[in-house]
């Protein structure tokens, strides 16, 4: 696993439904192409333009191989759907699938794979859902003796020439500065039409190619879904970014049978994360709008989950719930001018901690500025986070544990850089709440902070 | 709610200055709503319970076959803890968005 900046590349054998539960990041792209960057600083337009032809043209091979993956996961997802509508019709399945079956169990593993001798490490193993039909498992015997034989040919197959595609592009950094994206996508374009012999299709392209040139890298990839792993199933209309949301509850250590609270809870998102993935758990909302709570009940019901999450209309700096009643408070803080930094903020962090067991965590979002200013108000104080190291998405570690061994494929994800020094902080700020750690998060076009903490015993 | 819920809200009513405001149950407002019985979950909450509390409500709401207090080993006890998931998760009462005034 390497992760720079934004983006976290990864290998994986895992099949598509288990990198549908990939949480924490926005998007997934099958990588076809990694690279040093581009260098724009002395050398000619015309010259950069070469090199980009080059990405295209320099390889082939790693863009054929990398679409054929591409087709297979798009083919195997739509199998699924298949088999679990019983539908018995081996029969179209391309040529190009090697196939290993036991028999004797009822699950059937499919098994691809690829060999790739590219820098891209293009190989990938999938493996199918169960298949309990007794009949439907005889039928693909069958068909899988015919194609047993068959040898995987990641180069050039006939069906290619038809694709049709777009590129998107984005960069940022110098790159930026020197080039637009119309430009490098009509680059790269051109030179795909020439050596593949693809469409190019804006409106409705079979494939979409994605790239991203920037003072880091350059990367080419394939998004893996048509919409983006973001956007969940189960929420029916997001406040804060799902990602970010499952990020703070999966910060915050949450157990069987713990009493979670938000008490700013909006439109219930980060409930709703934290629900889906930590069960068993006693999840009350609370926040003082009518029109959120109605948005957040709405969520729960499209969700499934009225059962497990309770909503109050109650005030965060007055909180009906009994002093050390809660085992883990997660909150987004709201930004903006409403919530006056200072006398505000200290009562809802007192409130906070009153209900809060001891040893409780609290993890909260905070704009930039409410960080500074917690900072400031800390007596030991947090020494200013200077240098990012590298990106520590403890969101992403948990998600890639599925498969055994790893293999390619390309994620790009909320970038999150420690910068937390929890050992240095001896001082409490608020009474018993003592800093734990905190993460720096983009949200787009700003930035905020995940701030942990914990309540220790107090003196008093 | 959730009599979890109200139990909660309400333990933190007695004997605690001034956040207190009422929170009367009516008998005519209680609907029952299946959830799935999760053992291990209940047994989790029964340590959280306000005994007082839970009883009185109880009693308000004319619900039957309620354990007057947590037993020996309550963990391992079906019957009790489905008694409890029963009055705990599944008893409603009220609207489903509490509308809690503060008094005072």
């Amino acid at each position: 696993v390497e992760y720079i900046s934004g983006k976290v590349f990864f290998t994986t054998c895992s099949d598509l439904n288990m990198l549908k539960k990939l949480k924490s990041a926005e998007r997934l792209f099958l990588l076809i192409k990694k690279q040093f960057p581009l260098n724009v600083s002395s050398v000619s337009k015309g010259k950069i333009f070469n090199e980009m032809q080059r990405l295209v043209n320099d390889d082939p091979e790693s863009w054929l191989s990398a679409i054929s993956i591409w087709k297979n996961l798009l083919e195997l997802d739509a199998k699924e759907d298949k088999l679990s509508q019983r539908d018995a019709n081996p029969l179209k399945r391309k040529v190009e699938e090697n196939d290993i079956i036991n028999p004797k169990k009822l699950k059937t593993k499919q098994m691809q794979e690829l060999q790739e001798s590219r820098e891209c490490q293009l190989e990938k193993q999938m493996e199918e859902a169960t298949v309990e039909q007794g009949d439907f498992l005889t039928n693909r015997e069958k068909s899988q003796e015919a194609f047993q034989n068959d040898v995987v040919k990641a180069v050039a197959a006939p069906n290619q020439k038809d694709l049709t595609f777009r590129v998107s592009c984005r960069c940022s950094g110098s790159m930026a500065k020197t080039f637009t994206a119309q430009e490098v996508g009509r680059v790269i374009g051109i030179a795909l039409k020439k050596q593949f012999g693809w469409k190019a299709d804006l409106r409705n392209p079979n494939l979409e190619i994605f790239i991203h040139l920037n003072d880091i890298y350059s990367v080419v990839g394939i998004p893996v879904f048509r919409v983006p792993l973001a956007s969940r199933a189960y929420i029916k209309t997001a406040g804060l970014r799902s990602t970010i949301a499952w990020a703070m509850a999966s910060l915050a250590e949450i157990k069987a049978g713990a009493l979670v609270l938000d008490p700013m809870c909006g439109l219930g998102t980060i409930l709703l994360e934290a629900a889906k993935e930590w069960p068993d758990v006693y999840y009350v909302g609370a926040d003082v709008s009518d029109s959120q709570l109605l948005g957040a009940c709405d969520n729960l019901k499209a969700a499934g989950l009225q059962d497990k999450i309770e909503l109050l209309k109650v005030s965060v700096i007055e909180l009906p719930l009994p002093s050390e009643s809660v085992d883990i408070i997660i909150s987004d803080i709201p930004f903006g001018k409403k919530f006056k930094l200072g006398k505000d903020i200290k009562n809802i962090l007192q409130e906070m901690e009153r209900v809060l067991h001891v040893g409780g965590t609290i993890v909260l979002l905070l704009s930039e500025d409410h960080h500074r200013r917690l900072q400031d108000c800390e007596p030991g104080g947090i020494p200013r986070n200077s240098k990012g190291s590298h990106t520590d998405e403890p969101g992403i570690e948990k998600c890639l544990n599925p498969g055994g061994k790893t293999d390619l494929s390309d994620t790009v994800s909320s970038s999150a850089e420690t910068g937390g020094q929890g050992d240095l902080d001896k001082m409490p700020p608020f009474g018993s709440l003592v800093p734990v750690d905190h993460y720096r998060v983009s949200l787009g076009r700003t930035g905020a902070f995940i701030c942990r903490y914990r309540k220790s015993p107090s003196s008093g | 709610m959730k009599l979890l819920t109200h139990n909660l809200l309400s333990s933190h009513v007695r004997g605690v200055g001034p956040r207190g405001f009422p929170l009367r149950l009516q008998a005519t407002e209680v609907r029952i709503n299946p959830v799935e019985f999760n053992p291990d979950f209940v047994a989790r909450m029964i340590p959280k319970v306000e005994w007082a509390a839970l009883l009185e409500a109880a009693d308000t709401l004319h619900l039957v076959e309620v354990p007057k207090g947590p037993i020996e080993g309550y963990e391992h006890d079906e019957k009790f803890l489905r008694q409890m998931h029963h009055v705990l998760l599944e008893v409603r009462t009220g609207p489903s968005l509490a509308s809690l005034a503060t008094a005072g």
